[in-house]
């Protein structure tokens, strides 16, 4: 089997070298923060003032107290100071600055999502010019034909992403009741919890309501593709609210599909355009296609430096970040641009001060498939527990092909086209879908750049496509010589996989195969499959 | 009135001192999460409560 | 009733994918094509030499290969054809044509090339893998003629040197055209109020022809239809007349065991049924045959994971409307166990069915093998049966 050299990290931590003694069996929250040394606990506490400065400023709003009393999914974000806690878990220096730049970025973007939807939303805020400035979209979805509409005309809002993905981190227990209303109203308990718990959003009334139309897409997964026509037949039959359904080749590997993604863009334009009133603005456009871009860089200089001996960049607040800006955002933002190259700062810093983040690296691991929304912080828990340094997961490895940028007749047509492959290969299905290669080939293609000799397997007991190679992968990775550790879970339903049960098969794996004892004991165990 | 003007700085201080202490406390001990746990409970009965039109 | 005198005939070719008229073409010279998904165009696979040969695994039993290679978590339609091909039960084809479309049966497919279950000795054999349409547009359209050409024509041509000319294409719709109305010819008894057809058999030969060589087993279903005409229908009623929807029926024992239950199958949509498989394709000359068969696909294509909300809800007019046209009393939504597409579709059909059309609807999923768990299954029949004789009574309708 491939082996890999252990790099020893010659200074000791600052502060707490156990944080599994902070998790408390009667609290559903930590009994304390992790003292992290005088620098790095002051930073962690300006942060922290700074989380709560955000989620005060956004109770403020009449309606938006409104808003937190008529949906549930609202009480989730009452843990997000607890969500970031468990995104820094035995961070110090630039790591913890990275997870919190990029966290505390998103978790900026989401409440102005919510405070976006509760504006518009008929029930609560009823700005009735607002909403008709509106275009809903799917949480899973790239927001590529958006941007070429002044974002301060035409309002993208992801109406999802607050409604049921985000909150799903913070709360590992939000989407139950969903899923319950779901499966109540006949969808079986075996397809993806991800789009079923959307649809029981939908079935449930608990989506704001809002926009002059909504465009979906098949996304990632016959389930969401599916669960749309749920969505989409209350939004247009009770609401009037007209949707469009884009449709995304999947096979999009294949340049035979190129003209028809094309041309569904084009459609979409074209939806958005006869529904809002704006026209399509090039410069608008190209000036996004330049962030575009430009993300791509920075993200090609980040896979580099994971691929050293000091990675810098791991774990979920970071790819957290990554989904929503090349997905949510697609160059429409210009803040975007600055957090990236402030990431790439922090963690160049890193890597030239050779800092690590645990007492060794033992393995390098690549982790493919998709991770569990209630246990999305177990990167942080592989490389402070076992010493295993995940170098990248599947969601994080997208498009490294730059678009065109600048204005030319011979670019406008092109640009249908570079939205079609951005949207074709959007987050996830961009591995789950077009054939076997990019599932497989990638994935062993990757273990030799990023010189990886684990593959952590999450395997989403309902991600079809994933499953459906099971036992190609194990061949496979035993042909090359890759340990292959099979991690199941249930995506967004803990009933299924406590956080321990996800645990526990990377320790059994860790003793019994590998033979090893966990670098901190007090994180083998932890007690919090009752925790938020 | 330059007593009271010199006092300022020293006033601000003792607000930021004190504005430090307790929220570093709370920061701290994770105060912030102990009482938001507390209130979970009550805001699920209120969810469970509200009338919802449940349709397909 | 008198048995049908080529049912043995055709039960016989149901009992496994590689059946003696599949040898008999392969002993004629023909191209195998195995195809998967009823969104391919029939008769592209049917041109020339070639014969299309829809991949079905009779009588599964244990998946534990397969299961390995894909977990128990997928479909048992694709974890049986995986284990089917694997145990070397599709050695017959000369290639295989696939859509991605569900997911799963796309998966068994790619398994099925990794593991290179077919195709050994054959230098010529080939796996093609196609986009299909997502709505009923024409640019759908488009893109289904140069995926037919991509992945069906050329592929075919190369290597088998079919003929893949307009004149080739027109002549294969001619035939396949011949099929669709004996088939539906056939169907057709079924409105009948004292049908001279059951279910389950109609089932057999509609289910016969997606399995076999067309050309072989046409002069039996002409002698069937002119049998018919003159079949002698039972006096005994049924109770209940029922509309089967939903993922594929590849074992007859689940329509036979619905009648057994006293209900009718008087009609069938689902994957591979006669409704929409087996409707005519009408070209016109001034248009390629090859848009207008991509047209005619995407145009009736009644999959559930055509997108647009068009599509969405025209599906359960067109349940509905069939409903109305073989007078059914109620309709049973099916489901074969973790089939995405249809779970949801079966969630939503059976909803509008029930709420807008006012159809009694059963809901239910079910394992590709009703053998082995046919008492559930009975069970839930039988009281769908009831309900509807209970609720014809309180209309004051006869039971």
């Amino acid at each position: 089997m491939k082996t890999v050299e252990k790099v020893v990290n010659p200074v000791r931590r600052a502060g707490e070298q156990s944080p599994g003694k902070i998790y408390s069996e009667k609290l559903k929250v930590r009994s304390r923060r992790e003292w992290r040394g005088v620098k790095d606990t002051l930073y962690d506490y300006t942060r922290w003032l700074y989380l709560m400065s955000v989620l005060g400023r956004f109770i403020l709003v009449p309606r938006n107290v409104k808003g937190f009393f008529r949906y549930r999914w609202m009480m989730s974000y009452l843990f997000v100071p607890h969500g970031m806690d468990k995104f820094t878990i035995g961070l110090r220096d630039e790591a913890l600055r990275i997870a919190h730049t990029s966290f505390n970025f998103v978790i900026a973007d989401v409440t102005q999502a919510i405070a976006n939807c509760f504006r518009g939303d008929r029930r609560v805020g009823n700005d009735v010019a607002y909403s008709d400035s509106c275009v809903i979209t799917d949480e899973n979805s790239m927001v590529t034909f958006m941007m070429g509409f002044d974002k301060e005309k035409v309002h993208t809002i992801l109406r999802e992403v607050p409604t049921m993905f985000a909150s799903n981190i913070f709360h590992q227990f939000n989407v139950m009741h969903y899923l319950d209303v779901a499966q109540l109203n006949g969808i079986p308990g075996d397809v993806c919890p991800m789009p079923e718990a959307e649809a029981g959003i939908s079935i449930d009334d608990d989506f704001c309501v809002l926009g002059c139309c909504a465009v979906q897409n098949n996304t990632t997964c016959d389930g969401s593709l599916m669960g749309n026509g749920i969505i989409a037949k209350r939004l247009e039959r009770e609401y009037g609210i007209p949707t469009f359904q884009l449709a995304t080749p999947l096979r999009h590997k294949e340049p035979d599909v190129m003209d028809y993604a094309a041309e569904e863009i084009k459609k979409a334009i074209a939806f958005v355009e006869a529904h809002t009133g704006e026209k399509w603005n090039w410069d608008i456009y190209f000036q996004a296609a330049k962030r575009v871009n430009d993300a791509t860089r920075c993200r090609i200089a980040q896979m580099e430096i994971n691929s050293t001996p000091y990675p810098q960049f791991f774990g979920a607040a970071f790819s957290l970040y990554n989904d929503t800006n090349y997905m949510g955002n697609s160059g429409r933002d210009p803040q975007f641009v600055k957090v990236d190259h402030k990431l790439l700062e922090l963690a160049e810093r890193g890597y030239k001060a050779k800092r690590m983040y645990a007492k060794e690296y033992r393995h390098r691991a690549i982790v493919w498939g998709v991770q569990p929304q209630y246990n999305i912080d177990m990167l942080y828990w592989l490389v402070q527990c076992w010493g295993v340094m995940p170098l990248t997961d599947m969601l994080s490895v997208i498009n490294t092909d730059m678009i065109a940028e600048e204005d030319t007749p011979e670019n406008r047509e092109q640009a249908y086209r570079d939205m079609a492959m951005l949207n074709m290969e959007m987050i996830m299905r961009n591995h789950t879908h077009g054939g076997y290669k990019v599932l497989l080939d990638d994935l062993w293609e990757l273990c030799e750049k990023m010189n990886a000799d684990i593959a952590i397997m999450w395997e989403h007991m309902s991600c079809k496509a994933l499953t459906g190679l099971h036992g190609m992968f194990e061949e496979q990775a035993r042909e090359r010589g890759i340990h292959i550790m099979w991690v199941s879970h249930d995506l967004c339903d803990p009933r299924v996989f406590t956080r321990q049960a996800i645990r526990d098969q990377v320790n059994k794996y860790m003793r019994t195969v590998m033979r090893e004892e966990p670098l901190d004991p007090s994180l083998e165990e932890l007690p919090d499959n009752e925790a938020w | 009135m330059l007593k009271k003007l010199a006092k300022i700085p020293l006033i601000l201080l003792g607000i930021a001192l004190g504005f430090f202490v307790i929220t570093f406390t709370i920061y701290m001990f994770n105060l912030d999460m102990k009482a938001t746990s507390l209130l979970a409970p009550w805001l699920e009965k209120w969810y469970n409560h509200l009338d919802r039109k449940q349709y397909l | 009733m008198r048995d049908l005198k080529h049912l043995q005939y055709f039960e016989d070719l149901l009992q496994q994918a590689n059946n003696a008229l599949v040898a008999q073409a392969k002993a004629d010279g023909k191209v195998c094509v195995a195809y998967t998904c009823e969104n391919v165009p029939e008769p592209l696979l049917n041109l020339d030499r070639a014969v299309s040969i829809r991949l079905t695994a009779p009588h599964t039993g244990s998946l534990d290969i397969a299961t390995y290679y894909m977990t128990a978590l997928l479909c048992e339609p694709s974890r049986a054809l995986l284990e089917r091909a694997i145990e070397g039960g599709f050695s017959f084809a000369d290639c295989v044509i696939t859509p991605d479309g569900c997911t799963m049966m796309n998966r068994a497919v790619e398994n099925m090339e990794l593991l290179q279950t077919m195709g050994k000795d054959n230098p010529h054999f080939f796996h093609e893998y196609m986009e299909i349409a997502f709505k009923n547009s024409e640019n759908d359209v488009n893109l289904a003629v140069l995926q037919c050409k991509n992945h069906i024509l050329t592929p075919l041509q190369e290597n088998y040197g079919i003929d893949v000319s307009d004149a080739s294409i027109r002549k294969a719709v001619e035939d396949h055209n011949r099929l669709c109305r004996l088939i539906r010819a056939i169907g057709d008894f079924r409105k009948e109020e004292k049908p001279r057809i059951t279910g389950y058999e109609f089932h057999v030969l509609c289910l016969a022809s997606y399995v076999c060589p067309k050309y072989l087993i046409l002069e039996k279903l002409e002698e069937t239809l002119e049998e018919l005409k003159t079949r002698e229908p039972d006096e005994r009623s049924y109770r209940a007349r029922v509309l089967l929807v939903g993922s594929e029926v590849d074992d007859s024992g689940l329509v036979k065991l619905i009648e057994e239950c006293g209900a009718f199958v008087c009609c069938d949509r689902f994957c591979f049924g006669s409704y929409p498989g087996r409707t005519e394709i009408l070209l016109k000359d001034d248009e390629d045959a090859l848009t207008q068969v991509c047209r005619h696909y995407v145009q009736n294509c009644q999959c559930p994971r055509m997108m647009n909300q068009e599509k969405v809800y025209s599906r359960k007019q067109y349940v509905a409307d069939l409903a109305k046209e073989y007078c059914a009393d109620g309709i049973i939504y099916e489901q074969v166990k973790f089939c995405d597409p249809w779970a949801y579709e079966r969630m939503l059909g059976a909803s509008m069915l029930q709420n807008d059309f006012g159809y009694p609807v059963l809901s239910v999923d079910r394992p590709y093998n009703i053998a082995s768990s046919s008492g559930q299954m009975r069970t839930r029949v039988q009281a769908f049966v009831e309900s509807i004789e209970i609720k014809k009574l309180q209309r004051g309708g006869k039971a």
